[in-house]
């Protein structure tokens, strides 16, 4: 939510945010199988635990997006063949899509992406995975009640003991 | 002269003309209205009003479509102003299009501009250094350039006059190299940069570590909260246009003041194609314009004309202003129109890790950073280059959460990220010499969408900035190691002339008439009711970021112009 300063700012309309349903809509730049694909790698690598997970944040529209607009077109292929890579790996060691693996399935088959001698399935897995976390920590969900981001009131205390570290100031 | 009625005369004739609204045409608009004059003021970029046309001041980092990032399409098509530090997805909409504003480079130069009511005043990094008596007695001292036709004590009130008003926080520091000001409270130190200038001191007696002087409201005084403007909330998102006015613009501060007096005329998308001058009269009479949006030339007048368009469209204008008396631009009986322009040398920084202070860290955010002012060849002569450097320094904590592994431990990690070592940084300032090959100029054959003429700049490095590099790293890297600062590395970013956004010069003040354009006041020697006081007028460039002399240059000089323009002098 916008905070509004000394009385009332009201936003012109067309300030108004993304929501991860525009985002869909307006971009469809996965299949819709890549795209669930996409959602489960995002959730195997941040989970769902008391909190939610990367894929309930939608993290992997975010994903989409900023390789669809902000990546040269060697990165969104390697992208695109990292998604149907994972797919045939899977086949190939459980037998079955990705999604259909369970946990332990689709973490080690991740992990040996992580891990691969091929340079492109590497490649892969370290772009989505630094999208996933940049993604997720900087989504609305984690910013406003996990790392308490605030845009105002501001100040800057120089020098905090460790040990106690100031609590942010709320109002 | 075209056949204009008398009515359209009156209709288009004002007191004074403005041309420009950034850092120093906010200024003028405002001392010229404030003195009573009808001004007209032009500005060649779209109207943005404060507040309103900021559209995203208020946007929470996640309401970002690509999180702060630029898209492929904007970076392809602006491989020049994507260089800029501070253009990034929240702030793209105050920079120039590479494409619609053209330019020259016969050397490799990155022309940064802010096309729009107040300018790069929007975008700037605030940061506010009075010059010294060392900065203007520098070029007749060390033989570059022309003597600079002021002194400190010329500009001293005006500097606290604009201080004042713009609102400035610093630390009396009492140092001759960096004059004090009238200072809202400081920023506050953290503990690394407090233990960095302990360490300065104790080796070096000429060389100090401060806060640097920022044009934010730390403290609102009557004359802030009259302009509607208020605390600085530590937002640090400056460049996206601050809704409580926090820091110094001219949409938050000069603008709206001189709105306010009922006496300014404010015509954005007027791109100035040039200053008529009468030879009869034997002065300026008026501005023709193009209206960017109808491509149609307009004139209007004015008995006074301030010319703040910003250093090099300042040098453009003039040059692209003949007429059979001045062929050769007006006011440009010297020859050195578009000459001895010169820049800031940012190239080179340096970084380190310190081992010390782990048992605190810091919280909240600054939008200000601690200050080296110069302290090479003050007094005297002591290396093989010409004069010296300031340095921004800061020192931070970081914090790193461990990125490894997969699943529930990986998001564990992710959400309790722990505090690293405190890391620090500075980067040098360097004064550069104005040289005669440093210059701009106009291309015969190549004009820009509005049919001016466009700007071919040549302006390159030389030795002295090389050895100045050299120098910095050297000594930077001697009192890192005396602070006890480890795993330093120094760097040169070879970057561009033009990405330190401070090119000044070309339409330099002097003392006579034979060598330089413009005089003490700011005034043209030869066309004594036209006026400059922006980058362009610069003598020479000192190390201090330059819009706070440009705002004491331009009210200064207004109060002259009135005056004299009172007496029938102009």
């Amino acid at each position: 939510m916008a905070m509004a300063a000394g009385g009332l700012i009201s936003l012109p309309a067309w300030a108004s945010n993304w929501t991860a349903e525009t985002v869909g809509l307006t971009h469809n730049y996965l299949s819709s199988s890549q795209d669930e694909l996409l959602a489960n790698i995002a959730e195997t690598i941040i989970p769902a635990t008391d909190t939610p997970s990367a894929k309930e944040l939608k993290v992997h529209q975010l994903i989409q997006k900023i390789v669809a607009d902000c990546y040269d077109k060697p990165a969104q292929e390697l992208f695109r063949n990292g998604l149907d890579a994972v797919d045939a790996q899977a086949q190939k060691t459980f037998g079955k899509p990705f999604r259909e693996g369970d946990v332990a399935q689709r973490t080690a088959l991740l992990t040996q992406f992580s891990q691969s001698a091929e340079p492109a399935q590497k490649e892969f897995y370290s772009l989505v995975k630094g999208l996933t976390i940049r993604g997720y920590l900087n989504s609305e969900y984690v910013m406003t009640n996990l790392t308490h981001y605030q845009m105002v009131p501001g100040y800057y205390h120089g020098c905090v003991p460790v040990v106690a570290k100031a609590v942010s100031p709320t109002k | 002269m075209a056949n204009l009625n008398i009515d359209a005369n009156a209709q288009n004739t004002y007191d004074a003309i403005v041309i420009g609204s950034g850092i120093s045409g906010g200024w003028a608009a405002k001392e010229l209205t404030g003195k009573g004059l009808r001004t007209l003021v032009l500005e060649r970029g779209r109207d943005v009003r404060h507040v309103t046309d900021y559209p995203t001041t208020m946007m929470q980092p996640w309401e970002f479509d690509h999180r702060g990032q630029l898209t492929k399409e904007v970076k392809d098509a602006n491989p020049i102003i994507s260089k800029c530090y501070a253009f990034y997805e929240g702030s793209q909409q105050f920079f120039v299009k590479d494409a619609e504003h053209p330019y020259i480079q016969e050397k490799p130069f990155d022309w940064i501009r802010g096309y729009q009511v107040g300018g790069k005043s929007l975008m700037w990094a605030r940061q506010t250094q009075r010059w010294s008596d060392f900065d203007f007695t520098g070029p007749a001292r060390d033989g570059f350039a022309v003597d600079w036709p002021i002194r400190y004590a010329d500009l001293a009130p005006w500097y606290s006059y604009v201080e004042r008003f713009a609102g400035i926080t610093g630390n009396k520091d009492g140092l001759d190299t960096l004059p004090d000001g009238e200072f809202l409270p400081p920023h506050e130190w953290n503990c690394v940069e407090k233990h960095f200038q302990k360490q300065v001191a104790s080796k070096y007696k000429d060389r100090h570590v401060i806060m640097g002087r920022a044009a934010h409201i730390t403290k609102p005084q009557p004359v802030h909260l009259q302009q509607g403007r208020g605390q600085c909330q530590h937002r640090t998102i400056c460049e996206r246009g601050c809704p409580y006015g926090g820091y110094f613009s001219s949409n938050s501060s000069t603008i709206p003041w001189a709105a306010k007096t009922g006496k300014m005329t404010l015509r954005p998308d007027s791109v100035v194609h040039s200053i008529i001058y009468d030879e009869k009269l034997g002065r300026a009479t008026g501005v023709r314009i193009i209206d960017a949006n109808t491509k149609q030339m307009k004139e209007y007048y004015a008995r006074i004309i301030f010319l703040n368009a910003a250093a090099l469209n300042s040098n453009l204008v003039l040059l692209n202003s003949t007429s059979n008396r001045f062929p050769n631009g007006l006011g440009n009986d010297s020859g050195v129109l578009g000459k001895y322009v010169a820049f800031h040398n940012y190239r080179a920084g340096i970084s380190a890790q310190y081992d010390g202070n782990l048992d605190s860290t810091t919280d909240g955010r600054r939008p200000n950073s601690p200050y080296i002012p110069r302290f090479r060849n003050v007094h005297k002569q002591e290396t093989d280059f010409l004069r010296g450097y300031a340095a921004g320094f800061s020192a931070g904590r970081s914090s790193r959460s461990n990125q490894e592994g997969i699943g529930a431990d990986l998001k564990q990690n992710l959400l309790n990220p722990e505090l690293g070592g405190w890391y620090v940084g500075s980067h040098m300032m360097g004064e550069t010499i104005p040289k005669e090959t440093n210059y701009v100029a106009l291309d015969k054959a190549q004009k820009d969408p509005f049919g001016i003429p466009q700007l071919k700049i040549s302006i390159a490095y030389d030795d002295n900035d090389e050895k100045m590099i050299k120098d910095y790293q050297e000594q930077m890297t001697e009192m890192f190691t005396a602070a006890g600062f480890t795993n330093i590395r120094v760097r040169d970013d070879h970057r561009n002339p033009g990405l330190d956004i401070h090119e000044m010069g070309g339409v330099r003040m002097g003392k006579d008439s034979k060598t330089s354009m413009l005089n003490k006041w700011n005034q043209l020697h030869a066309v004594k009711n036209v006026f400059v006081t922006d980058g362009s007028s610069m003598t020479s460039t000192s190390t201090q970021n330059p819009s706070l002399t440009y705002m004491a240059m331009s009210a200064r000089s207004v109060d002259y112009a009135v005056k004299a323009m009172k007496k029938g002098l102009v």
